[in-house]
């Protein structure tokens, strides 16, 4: 009797047990469905999308890229780390940032995603995004040269993108499928006519959703696009800046400049102020060579805007010098114009990134008509580009006036066709100071301003002022289509001179 | 109320009861064969719960009722004896070692107990006198040289600095590749969990500790650790990268009260920088500079000119050598550690109550570590038939750090501090600060290393729970269940701030970190056993076993920056939220299934095979269920052939083939946005711009499909006995496979994306271990122990992925130097930039125009961190009942890539750049002119020659960790048992011990056995971090 009862109990226990274990495996299904991730959304409106492309292509272009070209270009000497090393050709490990988080990642796929969101309801989000891309694409390859294009920025679809050549990223390839950079303006701009729901407000942070502005600069980036065609194309060049001219939409005023607003939060400012004021002050400064170039051409109150004066006077380092740099204190770093916003000299880091400008339209205008003989007077244009570069940095109207009267010979173009060129390529230069990569492009096309081989130069090749930059790290060590071994710094782009 | 008086009265009744019941005293001392003392062996008195064991010195004492008659003395690995008692009060019982074997009892996994025989794989066992008293605060450290197979590197000497472990190498590209921690059968984690320093990130951070930090040495009886697969395969996906499992200390199972209380202190200095010159001071080309950091300034002594810049307005300027300001920034470190525990109770109920308390100020000011542990433990018998324990274990661990890392930390500006800056001043009279707060230190973008230690340190404070609850029933006497429920949970909150003015981060942070980590696992385990199985000697155990799991993580993190007030740490202080303010939340879920059967012939032929099929939350539906079996085979031939030999007392053969899969991490399974940023800590901008969101595409592309890793693994080994165990060897050689690794693949950036998650790749570990222990001496009064463990690991990445050929190893680092996955080359060697040689003579090449080396190639491997074998041998001297212990460690191979070498190269600080700075000199290489190599003539700058060799990233800043230790020494003295008997107590112990007590690096100089990362799969890293120290300190052991 007893017994049993133990047996029953015992057998009640195991019965608890086993129901127990059972409810666990019954409820597995739901138990096992918690992957969803609640840490990042998978969905997301193109509004959020925009603003990312802006920052990004700006970001690209003032960050370590200009550094580099404006060290290569001479306006800037390295006196510390990296900026060191690029102003005597050491590139090593460079460039990783821009390749891959800044424009194939950050600009290019999120405008790949843009133009992918259902274009019948934003077409204006995807004419924007074509449009920046194209300005995306032209600075790869301006920079690098043969560049990932047509295959580029779209993920899993092209795993291993190819490297399309230089001339069909300008001209197209039809039978490689390359769309050229003018066709993908032109489709963009195509995009911005059609009518749709979905229009970008406050988080288009250039033009505030203004589709007419981005339409100036589509055109804009035409004219930009053709005349780097000079060397190998000017048939080309002079037609589409013709078409460009007769269309009469482009940008034609300072205040229509294709420029991205930064803030003054430490997270949200400018790179060259958040570089040269906030985390690496130390690092680089006024070039002795461009103070040179400046104080011949009596332009200082139009450097007192790009670069500070400290004491009153400037104070330059040449480049590549081994020789210890001036105390902080008393270099002359950016100034004004490349730090804070026009008319808002306190602002810190809130300046813009200037990537297409109404002085740039005028000298690129100014070329052509000289070059290749679009519509236009090339010295009107000339004195337009001066006088508006002059406005933008914030110089007087009486200052400008005063420095014309000044100086003549300056203002004026004279001499042969390429004594002539030389004066505007000088200028754009000059006015260009804080966009390395728009200089170096010019400077590799028409070998204007004159520039001489820094001190003690190495790198691929110590004997010339480079005519690239190398491939990433990144990007070599994973793409079997990548160029290998990588072409030397020394090796010219397709449009070089 | 009235219940409660009733229950402490009989309690007290229960009390009083037995105290009458006692009659008399007997006491006793048991010794081997040889008259050596047997510590731990049980005396219990036949058929009742009474007994007690054996102290150390081999004396018992018990207190018989009058029913007693008979003694059951049995120890592990001895032969039981039963003892009439008679009327004898005094016990001489000497145990004899069981017929040719070498027993002992350890806990593998699920916590299931094993005859060590018994085992087709290897384990290791250690016992707490193996760890403790060591001066080791970390108990992975104190493991250190004492395990074969296992390769242990700690991060620095830095106060709860984190130590890696590795065993049998790496097996998983991405995953931790550190075992798994098990405490008394509960899985704890032994994460880092890591906090931005600031704009540098993790590579700034202040070396976090590795959570098994907060576990008590003290409080620990043995670690049996599990190497292989086969070892852990019931442990499933979790141990693939093997385990350690703990036993902590029981309640007594000696029918007695015990109450052990022990207090040790020790010091720390810092050990291991480099030798300094002290004849030049700060400035730049034998020019005198304030604002400089480096030692490239005129010599001592010179006359004060106006070129050499020491006269300045007419005045000489103060400019002297300190020789010691490096050394003197480190203080005394000290550890103090106390430990209280209570146990009572016999083998069926016990309970033990424990209390510990560890405080540890660094080798670095405003470094510590507080450490409370509370546990308590208990298990009970109802009716003979269902056991129920538990246990609850207290955590509080308080951390202080200060930032590591290249750059602005403290620990960049003094490694190679310029020699004539007086340091000592700032600290004493505290004007490494401004009267307003803010940093005061000459030389621009750095912080006085005060003001950083002082300003800008990283607190975190942790507190955590592991509790257990088991309850087995004996079914029949074949048959038990057993249920045991785990948890580990801990929160930790962590506050990093820098101050207004700081150089890493100006405008000041404030940032508030909750980290919250918890796992839970049930397992319900039945056991069958039935000895004479179908045949007589074939004995069967058979097991089948369920396991849940889940695992949380969540970290909250507030970041606020350009703080407005001075001094003021509050977020509210901050007037920018935007960076770093996030939260990640995660969790996984794993069902697992399992069972074992092992067969036992005889006591010399044991087969084993297991299986488990687990479901896990976070692989693609259709490939979530997935299963893994293993098989191991033991031989013991002396028994089965009946050897009887002299020499050969005990000889084991056994084999394996083992196979463990792995889930992947949560969530990877879809394509996900997340908020933008751009750039990194020279330049940065994150979303939202103002009031503006941003988003962008995350830069990872998800996979098709995601299938369990797996690990495949084939191992024999033997055991052999010699000279009745005199000698013993423990060999084993392996063979790892780990296929279909879950990781993210490099692909090319120009896709838009830098990595894609895949199921690919394939990488293995060669290996043998060999413990050899020798008892070179054994008589009454002295004998010495000496083991020997051997390590070697080679591992090989076989594939990658299509088209790859190598990708980085997740983590923080500098490109430049970057630990990397390569094919055909073994795990995380550091790819960098390599100088060009000429390829018939080898020599490198120069640039003609500069002297110095011509640009590197990038992509070459750099340095390769692991090393080509570990030997660790401990010796133990027992004479009476004085011991002496101590442990060398040598490392062979393996190199570190040292910013710190390189720092205080270029800098001109390292002794060897004093030699010679006038004289002109030449970097040995040739140059390349029109196609013709010549022997470099190009007399350069005692400076610029250093600092060619002195670049961070550079080949000549790797160097061969190859280094020698004396890990660490004890000697102990235990007070004679007649003495201890007189005081009323058990056994009184006095240690002194010191650890890392030196070493000899013959290729570096400067101690090589460094991690600034720490724990994890990134190795062979100095990136400036804190070096190693020496630990000397005393300990006093008591139980009553």
């Amino acid at each position: 009797m007893k017994r049993s009862l133990i047996n029953r109990y015992r057998i009640i226990r195991l019965a608890i047990l086993l129901l127990f274990a059972g409810m666990l495996l019954g409820s597995c299904k739901k138990y096992l469905d918690v992957n969803t991730s609640p840490n990042a959304p998978t969905v997301v409106p193109p509004s959020v999308l925009l603003p990312t492309t802006e920052i990004g292509i700006a970001f690209a272009n003032g960050n370590d890229l200009d550094r580099a070209t404006s060290a290569i270009m001479q306006q800037i000497a390295g006196v510390a780390n990296q900026t060191q090393g690029y102003d005597v050709y050491n590139f090593s490990g460079a460039f990783d940032n821009q390749w891959n988080g800044e424009l194939y990642g950050g600009s290019i796929n999120n405008c790949v995603a843009l133009i992918d969101m259902d274009s019948a309801t934003s077409p204006a989000y995807s004419g924007i995004a074509k449009l920046e891309m194209a300005y995306a694409f032209s600075m790869l390859t301006d920079v690098w040269g043969d560049v990932p294009y047509s295959q580029a920025g779209q993920g899993n679809k092209y795993l291993y993108p190819r490297f399309d050549k230089v001339q069909d990223i300008y001209q197209g390839n039809s039978s490689l499928g390359i769309q050229s950079l003018f066709d993908l303006v032109n489709s963009g701009l195509a995009d911005l006519a059609k009518p749709g729901a979905l229009k970008p407000g406050k988080d288009d942070i250039i033009y505030g959703g203004d589709l007419t502005k981005w339409a100036r600069m589509g055109n804009t980036l035409l004219l930009k696009f053709a005349i780097m065609l000079t060397n190998v194309n000017p048939t080309m060049a002079k037609s589409v800046i013709s078409g460009v001219i007769s269309g009469n939409n482009f940008i034609n005023s300072n205040a229509l400049d294709f420029e991205v607003p930064f803030g003054t939060s430490s997270s949200n400012q400018n790179p060259i102020y958040n570089f040269n004021y906030v985390n690496r002050s130390g690092d680089q400064m006024l070039s002795s060579r461009f103070l040179a170039l400046e104080q011949s051409l009596n332009d200082t109150l139009r450097l007192a805007r790009f670069f500070t004066k400290p004491n009153g006077v400037f104070v330059g380092f040449n480049n590549g010098s081994n020789a210890p740099a001036p105390t902080q204190a008393t270099r002359s770093q950016y100034g004004t114009y490349l730090i804070a916003p026009a008319g808002n000299p306190t602002a810190l880091g809130a300046a813009p990134i200037r990537l297409l400008t109404n002085f740039q339209v005028n000298f690129i205008l100014a070329e052509a008509a000289l070059t290749l003989g679009t519509p236009g007077d090339p010295n009107q244009l000339y004195q337009a580009g001066i006088t508006t570069s002059m406005q933008k940095v914030g110089m007087a109207a009486s200052d400008i006036t005063a420095y014309f009267a000044a100086n003549p010979t300056v203002v004026t173009l004279g001499g042969t066709q390429q004594q002539m060129l030389q004066q505007i390529i000088t200028q754009k230069y000059i006015a260009w100071c804080g966009n390395g990569i728009e200089v170096f492009d010019d400077y590799r096309r028409t070998g204007y301003p004159v520039l001489a081989l820094p001190l003690n130069p190495g790198g691929d090749d110590p004997s010339v002022i480079p005519t690239r930059l190398p491939y990433t790290n990144g990007e070599l060590s994973t793409n079997p289509n990548a160029p290998n071994p990588r072409p030397l710094v020394d090796v010219k782009l397709w449009w070089a001179k | 109320m009235r219940k409660h008086k009733l229950l402490w009265s009989s309690l007290f009744l229960l009390f009083q009861l037995h105290l009458f019941a006692q009659t008399r005293t007997i006491t006793g001392k048991i010794s081997d064969a040889n008259g050596k003392p047997i510590p731990g062996a049980s005396i219990l008195i036949k058929n009742s719960r009474t007994g007690t064991s054996s102290g150390p010195d081999g004396s018992f004492s018990l207190n018989l009722p009058a029913t007693a008659k008979t003694l059951v003395v049995s120890a592990v690995g001895l032969s039981s004896q039963e003892i009439e008692i008679g009327d004898r009060t005094s016990f001489s019982i000497v145990m004899t070692a069981r017929d040719n074997t070498l027993s002992e009892v350890v806990v593998t996994s699920l916590g299931i107990t094993r005859d060590k025989r018994s085992l087709g794989y290897a384990t290791q066992n250690l016992k707490a006198d193996q760890l403790a008293d060591k001066g080791q605060v970390n108990l992975v450290n104190a493991m250190e040289g004492k395990v074969a197979g296992v390769n242990i590197t700690g991060a620095s000497g830095g106060a709860g600095a984190s130590v890696n472990i590795n065993i049998r190498g790496i097996t998983s590209f991405t995953r931790s590749n550190q075992p798994l921690f098990v405490v008394d059968g509960v899985v704890i984690s032994n994460d880092v969990d890591r906090t931005n320093g600031g704009p540098n990130g993790t590579l700034g951070d202040q070396q976090p500790a590795n959570r098994a930090l907060d576990l008590d040495v003290n409080n620990i009886e043995a670690i049996n650790i599990l190497k292989g697969p086969a070892a852990a395969a019931l442990y499933g996906s979790r141990a693939a990268a093997g385990a350690v499992i703990i036993t902590t200390k029981k309640g007594g199972v000696n029918g007695r009260s015990e109450i052990v209380a022990s207090t040790s202190y020790s010091m720390q200095n810092m050990e291991g920088l480099p030798k300094v010159q002290n004849l030049y001071g700060q400035g730049s080309t034998g020019i005198y500079n304030p604002a400089s950091g480096n030692s490239w300034g005129p010599k001592f002594g010179a006359t004060p000119s106006i070129a050499n810049g020491l006269l300045v307005g007419g005045q000489p300027v103060p400019y002297k050598a300190y020789p010691n300001n490096i050394n003197e920034f480190f203080q005394t470190g000290t550890i103090s550690d106390n430990y209280l525990s209570i146990s009572g109770g016999d083998a069926k109920q016990n309970f033990i109550l424990s209390g510990g308390y560890t405080a540890q100020t660094g080798i670095l000011p405003n470094t510590s570590v507080d450490r409370v542990n509370i546990k308590f433990g208990g298990n009970t018998v109802f009716r003979n038939k269902i056991k129920v324990g538990g246990s609850a274990n207290f955590f509080n661990t308080l951390q202080t750090g200060i930032l590591d890392g290249n750059g602005a930390s403290a620990l960049a500006v003094i490694e190679g501090l310029a020699r004539s800056i007086d340091l000592t001043t700032y600290r004493v009279k505290g004007t490494y600060q401004n009267l307003d707060g803010t940093n005061n230190w000459p030389i621009p973008n750095q912080d006085n290393p005060y003001y950083d230690a002082y300003k800008n340190p990283l607190k975190s404070n942790l507190y955590r729970i592991i509790g257990s609850v088991n309850a087995g029933f004996d079914a029949t006497s074949w048959l038990n269940v057993n249920y045991r429920l785990g948890l580990d949970a801990y929160t930790d909150r962590r506050k990093q701030i820098f101050a207004i003015s700081s150089a890493r981060v100006p405008g000041g942070q404030d940032l508030e970190s909750d980290i919250y980590r918890s796992e839970l696992n049930g397992d319900l385990i039945i056991t069958a056993h039935k000895n004479d199985f179908l045949v007589k000697d074939l004995n069967i155990t058979g097991l089948v076993g369920q396991n849940i799991n889940q695992r949380r993580f969540q970290v909250v993190t507030a970041q606020a920056d350009a703080l407005s007030i001075p001094g003021y740490y509050q977020i509210n202080n901050g007037t920018n939220f935007a960076v770093g303010t996030a939260e990640q939340t995660t969790v996984q879920r794993l069902l697992g299934y399992y069972g074992q059967i092992s067969l036992d012939w005889k006591d010399f032929l044991y087969l084993e095979a297991t299986g488990r099929a687990d479901e896990s939350s976070t692989l693609s539906k259709s490939k979530s269920t997935y299963f893994y079996p293993s098989v191991n085979a033991t031989f013991i031939f002396t028994d089965a052939f009946h050897i009887d030999s002299k020499i050969l007392t005990y000889g084991k053969l056994r084999a394996n083939i083992s196979r463990v899969g792995t889930d992947a991490p949560p969530y990877q399974l879809a394509n996900t946005f997340v908020k933008g940023s751009y750039g990194n800590n020279v330049a940065n901008f994150t979303f939202p711009d103002g009031a503006i969101a941003g988003f962008t595409l995350s830069s990872t592309i998800a996979p098709n499909l995601l299938t369990p890793e797996f690990v495949t693994s084939y191992e024999i080994g033997t055991n052999m006995g010699f000279w009745n165990n005199r000698a013993s060897l423990d060999a084993t050689v392996y063979n790892t496979i780990s296929t279909s690794q879950i990781f993210s693949v490099g692909i090319p950036p120009s896709t838009g994306f830098t990595t894609k998650t895949v199921n690919a790749g394939k990488m293995t570990n060669k290996g043998v271990e060999l413990t050899l222990s020798v008892e070179p001496i054994s008589t009454r009064n002295i004998r010495w122990d000496i083991v020997g463990n051997f390590t070697k690991n080679v591992n090989k990445v076989i594939s990658i992925y299509p088209g790859i050929t190598s990708f980085s190893v997740p983590g923080s680092a500098f490109i430049g130097s970057i630990p990397t996955i390569k094919v055909g080359q073994p795990y995380g060697v550091i790819v960098g930039g390599l100088i060009p040689r000429d390829s018939t003579t080898g020599a490198r090449l120069i640039n003609s125009g500069t002297g110095v080396y011509a640009t590197t190639i990038a992509n070459q491997i750099l340095a390769n961190p692991n090393p080509d074998y570990i030997l660790g041998v401990s010796n133990t001297f027992h004479y009476k009942t004085l011991s002496l212990g101590f442990t060398f460690n040598f490392i062979k191979g393996g190199q570190i890539l040292s910013f710190t070498a390189a720092s205080y190269k270029s800098r001109g600080a390292y002794v060897e750049t004093g030699k010679d700075r006038d004289k002109p000199w030449i970097l040995p290489g040739e140059i390349l002119t029109n196609g013709k190599y010549t022997q470099n003539n190009i007399q350069i700058p005692a400076q610029t020659y250093w600092q060619t060799l002195g670049g961070l990233q550079s080949e000549f800043n790797v160097y061969d960790a190859t280094v020698f230790r004396l890990q660490d020494i004890t000697l102990g003295y235990d007070l004679p048992a007649s003495v201890a008997k007189n005081l009323k107590i058990n056994y009184i112990r006095l240690s002194v011990f010191a650890n890392n007590v030196f070493h000899v690096a013959p290729n570096a100089f400067f101690d090589p056995e460094l991690n600034t990362q720490g724990a994890g799969n990134i190795r062979g890293l100095d990136l400036q971090g804190t070096p190693n120290a020496r630990t000397v300190g005393a300990s006093l052991k008591v139980s009553f």
